[in-house]
């Protein structure tokens, strides 16, 4: 861009105050329709989590992690419990992982589900808004039946999960995975095959599979690209129960442009995720063997950590979400957690993807690309 | 781009052999840690880039470790290689420094003002060290060193009113 | 009693020469009195001198009020003479200012309830039966809130713009034949019995609501709402001639533009049987033009969080979003009007009773489709509305030249009986 266009263009903050950033802020420099220009800015909802975690002992440390993401609360605890097992040695059951799956793709559904009401409401649909989060409700119901908690769930504990499946629950969740499954079509109908949907978002947003892997990007933001990349499958947690079963990862694969996506391949990937979630509780549901639920040495144990390290992992809705955890010997609190939150990367990518695009287009870039401000704030 | 190794130990044996320096030391499963010297730093990164065609810079973060240490930790993924590597820096000093690698991924690049706001790592040459999460009055407090305290003594720096000492039980009413 | 300036403006000249007169006693005492100077009753002149300004102006104050009674009594004659009696009652009360007032009230509760039924919500539901004082409770709410007016903002023009783009707005419905009688102008009765360009003057009145919307945006003195402003004119750009052409059908097959005229004409045969794609592309530059949903680029609430009304607060809010719903009743109305027939309908019924239900069809037409699009972009809303829009209109209008032409029996049916 030469320097006379700049003396055009004027500076538009895009939050912290907006309708759609919710609690965060770019500055965008503009020319005309254009952005030339965006600076996304961060640090509005910080909370010291990682300062916090130093304080906590190891079995209330998902708690604080599970606020920080509400959307996805039984993903975002589980890294900070598998780096904690990566340390300790904990006999977790059979069924407390096979349960800790369902329970983390069911939640991954109910976080898709209210990222699409969030997407279209974005693009300015809000009878595509209000819809899912109806759905969405159930899903809630059924976590309030298992939990307590619509929320904060904290669910998963070191060495197992902390509440067994009732009937009445299963009920509610095979009420909430039936209504996805039979909606599934019609939000299909209403995203994908709306021609004013298409017309917002193809082409918008591009970016290759190679740029994606220097910024960062993961889960269905890359996975939209092509590129299988899936911890699931490739890194799978030993306390969770995806090597026992036999699934696919969901990808798509463009022929118009392979190895690249826009915002409208990011949304048929992530429509490709609850099919592949609904699959996972489809299989894992029979194979869930009676016996006890958590290791009842877990509490003694996770009392005082051995000193080591930790890399704990897990494949969220939006991306990797990890801890990476020090712990000091005969400390009851870690010396360092590192929380890895997968929107750090999308939201830093925003710098990269934006600049060129009209100034209509920026909400259905950033909403596309899924950000929840908690995971790079923390 | 050159070939993708297979596993981790392979990629570890070609950087030693090229950096004899480095040490490795295996961890669980194909994982590897490479104990790096800070001013090797930005040459194993892009030998990093070079050799690993799809490797995903993960996280990057300080530690710190008292008495004026510290330590930078790398994290790679590869997925085709399924592979992880973890590269760790120890570091010295009031102020420790480190050459950035924010040009060879730029995903690393709030990663290293992250860690330059929170631990005073200071990253050279990183083109924009603004203040990504704290406020402007934290700034050069560097809150997540271990020497920061978070108890009532710095009280006055936030500016809010100290709290009233509760009223005794049964003393005078005013 | 007649009122003349210059007699009036003469009493200042004695004024002025008494008062100079009585100054002159001063100087002249010793030579016309004899005795020493009493200076209480020299000064006792200043008291006639006070009293003959009062008298002055009592002079205008007396004739104001006068002239105020006499006003007064001339507009209760003009009022007394039943045909402007009945004008007015139709200006202000029935189809009027009032009738339109409820109207809107009413149709704010029924987009809402709508909207909330296609969102599988329930909408208001507490104030009232169902909901129906919900819209008071909003607008006391409202107007009872703080206006916080920005420091960039031209505060007159900020103040004064809300009000006249609801006024605007408003005027048209003047035009709108509601009934074969009840009409405030253009009926068989009124003063003005047919008014023979409503059609061309309801555009015309029309084509200003952009320009405010502009101004709005302009005079915030905000970025968004600039941006805002200059889409809203983007969206009246793109829309106005497809839509203003879309009518010149309607007035071909009538050989009228006069809105009551085009209704009379429809006995027969309703145009939108002949002309159902101009009533689509009406239908859809008219969306386009009020700025509502699909089309809602002016004011996207993810992007320009409220557009040109992002600045807008308490009551300047309330009007403006009267004025967005008037604008679609109005659009709704002239749909009923160009395409539907109008008051003709049901013979048992009354004309402003059929009217109302075509224009509660038409108006649920309008929330399905404005419940049924993701927001288009404004470059494409351009591209939508001249590329597609505006060809198809303009082929609509060769094609009624040509049928009115060399279709034999087409001018009986659509002229009307």
């Amino acid at each position: 861009m030469s320097p006379d266009i700049l003396d055009e263009s004027s500076v538009i903050w895009f939050g912290p105050q907006h309708v759609s950033a919710h609690g965060w802020a770019a500055k965008l420099t503009i020319v005309g329709d254009y952005i030339v220009e965006c600076d996304p800015n961060a640090g509005y909802f910080h909370r010291s989590a990682e300062k916090c975690l130093e304080f906590r002992n190891f079995r209330q440390g998902s708690m604080i992690l599970e606020r920080i993401c509400m959307m996805e609360a039984f993903l975002a605890e589980y890294p900070y419990i598998a780096a904690v097992e990566k340390i300790v040695d904990l006999e977790v059951p059979e069924r407390a992982k096979i349960m800790r799956t369902i329970m983390m793709e069911f939640n991954r559904i109910h976080s898709l589900q209210f990222w699409w009401g969030q997407f279209a409401g974005e693009l300015g649909l809000f009878v595509m808004l209000l819809w899912p989060w109806v759905d969405r409700e159930y899903s809630l119901d059924a976590f309030e039946e298992l939990t307590g908690s619509r929320h904060t769930v904290s669910y998963a504990t070191p060495g197992g999960v902390k509440y067994d499946f009732t009937p009445k629950f299963l009920a509610k969740m095979e009420t909430a995975l039936k209504l996805v499954k039979d909606r599934m079509p019609v939000f299909n109908d209403m995203l994908a095959g709306s021609p004013t949907f298409r017309l917002r978002t193809e082409g918008v947003g591009h970016y290759t599979a190679k740029q994606a892997l220097k910024w960062g990007l993961s889960g269905p933001n890359i996975k939209a690209c092509g590129i299988p990349m899936d911890l699931r499958k490739d890194d799978p947690d030993p306390n969770l129960a995806y090597d026992l079963i036999d699934w696919e990862v969901p990808v798509i694969n463009n022929e118009e442009h392979p190895g690249e996506s826009d915002a409208f391949d990011r949304l048929l990937q992530r429509f490709k995720e609850i099919e592949t979630s609904l699959d996972i509780i489809e299989k894992l549901l029979p194979i869930l063997p009676e016996g006890p639920i958590i290791d009842p040495k877990a509490r003694s144990k996770t009392n005082r950590l051995p000193e080591g390290e930790g890399y704990g992992r897990v494949e969220g809705t939006r991306g990797v979400t990890s801890v990476w955890l020090k712990t000091m010997a005969k400390a009851q609190t870690p010396w360092r957690a590192k929380i890895r939150g997968p929107c750090f990367a999308s939201y830093y990518s925003l710098k990269h993807i934006v600049p060129g695009a009209r100034f209509a287009d920026f909400p259905a870039i950033f909403g596309s690309l899924d950000p929840y401000p908690g995971w790079w704030d923390r | 781009m050159s070939k993708t190794p297979g596993s981790a130990s392979t990629l570890a044996r070609t950087i030693i052999n090229k950096y004899p320096d480095i040490e490795s030391k295996p961890l669980v499963g194909n994982k590897v840690e490479l104990v790096v010297p800070p001013e090797m730093i930005r040459d194993i990164v892009s030998m990093i880039d070079e050799e690993v065609s799809d490797a995903l810079p993960e996280s990057l973060f300080g530690v710190d470790l008292t008495e004026d240490k510290y330590e930078v930790i790398y994290i790679f993924w590869s997925h085709e290689g399924k592979m992880l590597v973890q590269l760790r820096v120890s570091l010295e000093g009031e102020t420790p420094e480190i050459e950035t690698v924010s040009d060879i991924f730029p995903g690393l690049d709030w990663h290293e003002r992250e860690t330059h706001e929170l631990y005073g790592i200071n990253f050279k040459n990183h083109p924009d060290l603004r203040l990504l999460l704290l406020p402007d009055e934290l700034e050069g407090k560097f809150p997540m060193r271990k020497s920061f305290l978070t108890d009532r003594s710095r009280m006055d720096e936030t500016g809010l009113a100290r709290p009233k000492p509760r009223p005794k039980p049964g003393g005078e009413s005013s | 009693m007649q009122f003349d300036v210059f007699t009036w403006l003469g009493g200042l000249w004695d004024w002025v020469i008494g008062v100079l007169l009585w100054l002159w006693g001063f100087l002249m005492w010793p030579f016309l009195w004899e005795g020493p100077f009493d200076f209480f009753a020299w000064f006792g002149g200043l008291w006639d001198w006070v009293l003959g300004i009062f008298l002055w102006l009592w002079g205008i104050v007396n004739w104001l009020i006068f002239w105020v009674v006499d006003f007064v009594n001339w507009i209760w004659f003009l009022v007394s003479l039943p045909e402007n009696f009945m004008f007015l009652f139709r200006a202000i009360v029935f189809p009027g200012l009032i009738f339109i007032l409820l109207a809107l009230i009413f149709t704010v509760w029924y987009t809402r309830k709508i909207w909330a039924r296609l969102q599988d919500r329930r909408g208001p539901m507490h104030m009232g039966k169902y909901g129906g004082l919900q819209l008071f409770a909003d607008a006391i709410k409202l107007m009872s809130k703080e206006i916080i007016i920005p420091d960039k903002a031209k505060r007159w023009m900020y103040r004064i713009l809300p009000s006249l783009l609801l006024v605007i707005v408003m005027l048209p419905f003047a035009f709108i034949p509601w009934d074969p009688y009840w009409n405030i102008l253009g009926s068989p009765t009124s003063p003005f019995p047919d008014l023979s360009v409503s059609l061309v003057l309801v555009f015309a009145i029309l084509t200003a609501v952009p320009v405010f919307s502009l101004l709005i945006g302009w005079v915030s003195g905000s970025k968004y709402s600039l941006i805002g402003g200059f889409r809203a004119a983007n969206n009246q750009f793109a829309a106005e001639i497809p839509m203003v052409i879309s009518s010149v059908g309607p007035a071909m097959l009538a050989g009228s533009l006069s809105l009551y005229s085009i209704v009379m004409a429809q006995t027969n045969i309703w145009y939108i049987v002949l002309l159902p794609i101009n009533f689509i592309t009406f239908f859809v530059a008219a969306i386009a033009s009020v700025g509502t949903f699909p089309f809602d680029a002016p004011v996207a609430d993810s992007e320009i969080i409220f557009g040109w009304r992002t600045e807008l607060s308490g009551i300047y809010f309330t009007v403006v979003y009267f004025a967005e719903f008037a604008e679609q009743m109005l659009y709704s109305a002239l749909m009923v009007t160009l395409f539907l027939g109008g008051f003709n309908g049901l013979p048992f019924l009354a004309g402003i009773v059929n009217f109302a239900i075509k224009w509660l069809v038409v108006f649920f037409l309008f929330i399905v489709v404005t419940s049924s699009f993701y927001r288009l972009r404004q470059d494409q809303v351009v591209h939508l509305c001249w590329k597609y829009l505006l060809p198809l209109s303009i082929l609509n209008v060769v094609l009624v030249m040509f049928a009115l032409v060399y279709i034999p029996g087409l001018v009986p049916l659509v002229i009307g009986g």
